[in-house]
Protein backbone atom coordinates (compact mmCIF):
# COMPACT_ATOMS: atom_id res chain seq x y z
CA UNK A 1 0.00 0.00 0.00
CA UNK A 2 1.23 3.35 -1.22
CA UNK A 3 1.84 6.08 1.31
CA UNK A 4 -1.11 8.09 0.17
CA UNK A 5 -3.32 4.99 0.31
CA UNK A 6 -2.55 4.75 3.98
CA UNK A 7 -3.32 8.45 4.46
CA UNK A 8 -6.48 7.60 2.66
CA UNK A 9 -7.25 4.63 5.09
CA UNK A 10 -6.41 6.52 8.01
CA UNK A 11 -8.52 9.60 6.68
CA UNK A 12 -11.45 7.19 6.34
CA UNK A 13 -11.49 5.41 9.06
CA UNK A 14 -11.48 9.00 11.00
CA UNK A 15 -14.69 9.77 8.58
CA UNK A 16 -15.87 6.30 10.09
CA UNK A 17 -15.44 6.63 13.40
CA UNK A 18 -16.76 10.26 13.36
CA UNK A 19 -19.97 10.30 11.25
CA UNK A 20 -22.53 7.89 13.63
CA UNK A 21 -24.54 7.26 9.78
CA UNK A 22 -22.03 7.58 7.05
CA UNK A 23 -22.74 7.39 3.31
CA UNK A 24 -19.95 6.53 0.63
CA UNK A 25 -21.94 7.15 -2.71
CA UNK A 26 -21.21 8.16 -6.50
CA UNK A 27 -22.34 11.71 -6.42
CA UNK A 28 -24.27 13.45 -3.95
CA UNK A 29 -27.43 13.01 -2.11
CA UNK A 30 -28.74 16.03 -4.31
CA UNK A 31 -27.22 14.51 -7.10
CA UNK A 32 -26.99 10.69 -7.43
CA UNK A 33 -24.81 9.32 -10.05
CA UNK A 34 -25.67 5.80 -9.80
CA UNK A 35 -29.20 4.20 -8.97
CA UNK A 36 -27.52 2.25 -6.07
CA UNK A 37 -26.01 4.93 -4.84
CA UNK A 38 -29.89 7.06 -5.10
CA UNK A 39 -31.99 3.74 -3.54
CA UNK A 40 -29.57 4.30 -0.40
CA UNK A 41 -30.33 8.03 -0.65
CA UNK A 42 -33.90 7.18 -0.64
CA UNK A 43 -34.11 4.68 2.06
CA UNK A 44 -32.30 7.03 4.43
CA UNK A 45 -34.69 10.30 3.31
CA UNK A 46 -37.48 7.88 3.87
CA UNK A 47 -36.85 7.05 7.47
CA UNK A 48 -35.31 11.07 7.94
CA UNK A 49 -32.17 10.41 9.66
CA UNK A 50 -29.27 12.48 9.51
CA UNK A 51 -26.34 11.17 7.51
CA UNK A 52 -23.37 12.06 6.31
CA UNK A 53 -22.22 11.57 2.38
CA UNK A 54 -18.81 11.24 0.71
CA UNK A 55 -18.70 11.71 -2.80
CA UNK A 56 -16.24 8.66 -3.82
CA UNK A 57 -16.45 8.89 -7.39
CA UNK A 58 -12.82 11.81 -6.87
CA UNK A 59 -10.98 9.12 -5.84
CA UNK A 60 -12.77 5.80 -6.82
CA UNK A 61 -10.20 3.22 -7.54
CA UNK A 62 -7.97 4.38 -4.25
CA UNK A 63 -11.13 4.21 -1.78
CA UNK A 64 -12.42 0.85 -3.32
CA UNK A 65 -9.13 -0.50 -2.34
CA UNK A 66 -9.10 1.08 1.13
CA UNK A 67 -12.67 0.08 1.58
CA UNK A 68 -12.14 -3.20 0.68
CA UNK A 69 -9.37 -3.41 3.46
CA UNK A 70 -11.17 -1.85 6.05
CA UNK A 71 -14.74 -3.66 5.32
CA UNK A 72 -13.64 -6.53 3.13
CA UNK A 73 -16.50 -4.56 0.27
CA UNK A 74 -15.45 -2.41 -2.61
CA UNK A 75 -18.23 -2.19 -4.42
CA UNK A 76 -20.24 1.87 -3.65
CA UNK A 77 -22.73 2.90 -1.83
CA UNK A 78 -21.47 1.58 1.17
CA UNK A 79 -23.40 2.73 4.30
CA UNK A 80 -21.94 2.73 7.41
CA UNK A 81 -23.83 3.19 10.87
CA UNK A 82 -21.80 3.19 14.11
CA UNK A 83 -18.70 2.55 12.65
CA UNK A 84 -19.78 -0.84 11.10
CA UNK A 85 -20.50 -1.73 7.68
CA UNK A 86 -24.30 -2.46 7.08
CA UNK A 87 -24.27 -2.85 3.14
CA UNK A 88 -24.96 -1.71 -0.03
CA UNK A 89 -28.29 -0.62 -1.86
CA UNK A 90 -29.41 -4.03 -1.77
CA UNK A 91 -29.31 -4.39 1.73
CA UNK A 92 -30.19 -1.36 2.65
CA UNK A 93 -33.24 -1.70 1.18
CA UNK A 94 -34.14 -5.08 2.88
CA UNK A 95 -33.60 -3.92 6.06
CA UNK A 96 -35.41 -0.72 5.44
CA UNK A 97 -38.55 -2.75 4.24
CA UNK A 98 -38.25 -5.50 7.66
CA UNK A 99 -37.87 -2.30 9.85
CA UNK A 100 -34.29 -3.56 10.77
CA UNK A 101 -32.84 -0.56 9.12
CA UNK A 102 -34.61 2.33 11.42
CA UNK A 103 -33.83 -0.11 14.42
CA UNK A 104 -29.85 0.20 13.36
CA UNK A 105 -30.33 3.80 13.31
CA UNK A 106 -32.49 4.23 16.33
CA UNK A 107 -35.34 5.74 14.67
CA UNK A 108 -38.91 5.34 14.43
CA UNK A 109 -39.77 3.32 11.66
CA UNK A 110 -42.81 6.26 9.68
CA UNK A 111 -46.21 4.64 9.12
CA UNK A 112 -45.87 5.87 5.71
CA UNK A 113 -44.39 4.17 2.77
CA UNK A 114 -41.31 4.76 1.11
CA UNK A 115 -42.54 6.50 -1.76
CA UNK A 116 -44.86 8.45 -0.34
CA UNK A 117 -42.02 9.92 2.29
CA UNK A 118 -40.22 10.98 -0.34
CA UNK A 119 -42.06 13.75 -0.53
CA UNK A 120 -40.71 15.14 2.50
CA UNK A 121 -37.73 17.61 2.73
CA UNK A 122 -34.41 15.02 2.92
CA UNK A 123 -33.08 15.59 6.29
CA UNK A 124 -29.45 15.59 5.43
CA UNK A 125 -25.61 16.78 6.28
CA UNK A 126 -23.92 18.80 4.12
CA UNK A 127 -21.69 16.67 2.20
CA UNK A 128 -18.13 15.96 3.32
CA UNK A 129 -15.20 15.60 1.56
CA UNK A 130 -11.94 13.87 1.33
CA UNK A 131 -9.39 16.37 0.95
CA UNK B 1 -20.68 -19.85 -12.09
CA UNK B 2 -22.56 -18.99 -8.28
CA UNK B 3 -23.64 -22.73 -8.40
CA UNK B 4 -20.34 -23.53 -8.92
CA UNK B 5 -18.93 -21.83 -6.26
CA UNK B 6 -21.92 -22.46 -3.81
CA UNK B 7 -22.58 -26.38 -4.13
CA UNK B 8 -26.48 -26.53 -3.62
CA UNK B 9 -27.72 -23.35 -4.47
CA UNK B 10 -30.22 -22.08 -6.12
CA UNK B 11 -29.68 -19.00 -8.11
CA UNK B 12 -32.32 -17.07 -10.48
CA UNK B 13 -30.96 -14.21 -12.66
CA UNK B 14 -32.72 -11.41 -14.23
CA UNK B 15 -30.87 -9.34 -17.56
CA UNK B 16 -32.75 -6.06 -16.02
CA UNK B 17 -31.46 -3.85 -19.24
CA UNK B 18 -31.63 -6.42 -21.98
CA UNK B 19 -27.71 -5.64 -22.59
CA UNK B 20 -26.84 -8.87 -20.25
CA UNK B 21 -24.49 -6.75 -17.88
CA UNK B 22 -27.08 -5.66 -15.40
CA UNK B 23 -28.01 -8.52 -13.67
CA UNK B 24 -30.38 -9.07 -10.61
CA UNK B 25 -29.93 -12.41 -8.77
CA UNK B 26 -31.94 -13.79 -6.07
CA UNK B 27 -29.43 -16.78 -4.52
CA UNK B 28 -30.73 -18.99 -1.76
CA UNK B 29 -27.97 -21.27 -0.62
CA UNK B 30 -27.08 -23.76 2.29
CA UNK B 31 -24.03 -22.07 2.37
CA UNK B 32 -25.62 -18.73 4.06
CA UNK B 33 -27.10 -20.60 6.90
CA UNK B 34 -25.94 -18.64 9.57
CA UNK B 35 -23.90 -15.93 8.00
CA UNK B 36 -25.02 -12.17 8.15
CA UNK B 37 -26.16 -10.75 4.96
CA UNK B 38 -22.57 -9.21 4.21
CA UNK B 39 -21.46 -11.98 4.21
CA UNK B 40 -23.98 -13.76 2.34
CA UNK B 41 -22.99 -11.03 -0.69
CA UNK B 42 -19.41 -11.58 0.36
CA UNK B 43 -19.75 -14.89 -1.22
CA UNK B 44 -21.68 -14.12 -4.43
CA UNK B 45 -19.56 -11.49 -5.14
CA UNK B 46 -16.16 -13.24 -4.98
CA UNK B 47 -17.91 -16.12 -6.73
CA UNK B 48 -18.62 -13.33 -10.05
CA UNK B 49 -15.85 -11.25 -9.50
CA UNK B 50 -14.16 -12.76 -12.36
CA UNK B 51 -17.16 -11.54 -14.66
CA UNK B 52 -16.73 -7.85 -12.85
CA UNK B 53 -13.24 -7.89 -13.84
CA UNK B 54 -13.20 -8.61 -17.44
CA UNK B 55 -15.98 -6.11 -17.55
CA UNK B 56 -18.96 -9.07 -18.44
CA UNK B 57 -21.18 -7.54 -15.54
CA UNK B 58 -21.21 -3.99 -14.66
CA UNK B 59 -24.16 -3.79 -12.12
CA UNK B 60 -25.22 -7.09 -10.06
CA UNK B 61 -28.47 -6.47 -7.79
CA UNK B 62 -28.62 -9.48 -5.18
CA UNK B 63 -30.86 -11.22 -2.59
CA UNK B 64 -29.70 -13.72 -0.51
CA UNK B 65 -31.53 -16.09 1.91
CA UNK B 66 -30.63 -19.56 3.24
CA UNK B 67 -33.03 -22.44 2.35
CA UNK B 68 -35.75 -22.45 4.03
Amino acid sequence: MSVADAELKQKVEELIAANPVLLFMKGTPDMPRCGFSMRVVQALDSIDVEYGAIDVLPALQPLREVTAEISDWQTFPQLYVNGELIGGADIVEEMLESGELAEALGVEQPATPPAAAQAAPPAQSPPLQIE
Amino acid sequence: MIEAALPGAEVEVVDETGTADHLRATVTAPQFEGLSRLDQHRLVKAAVKPRFEDGAIHALSLKTSPPR
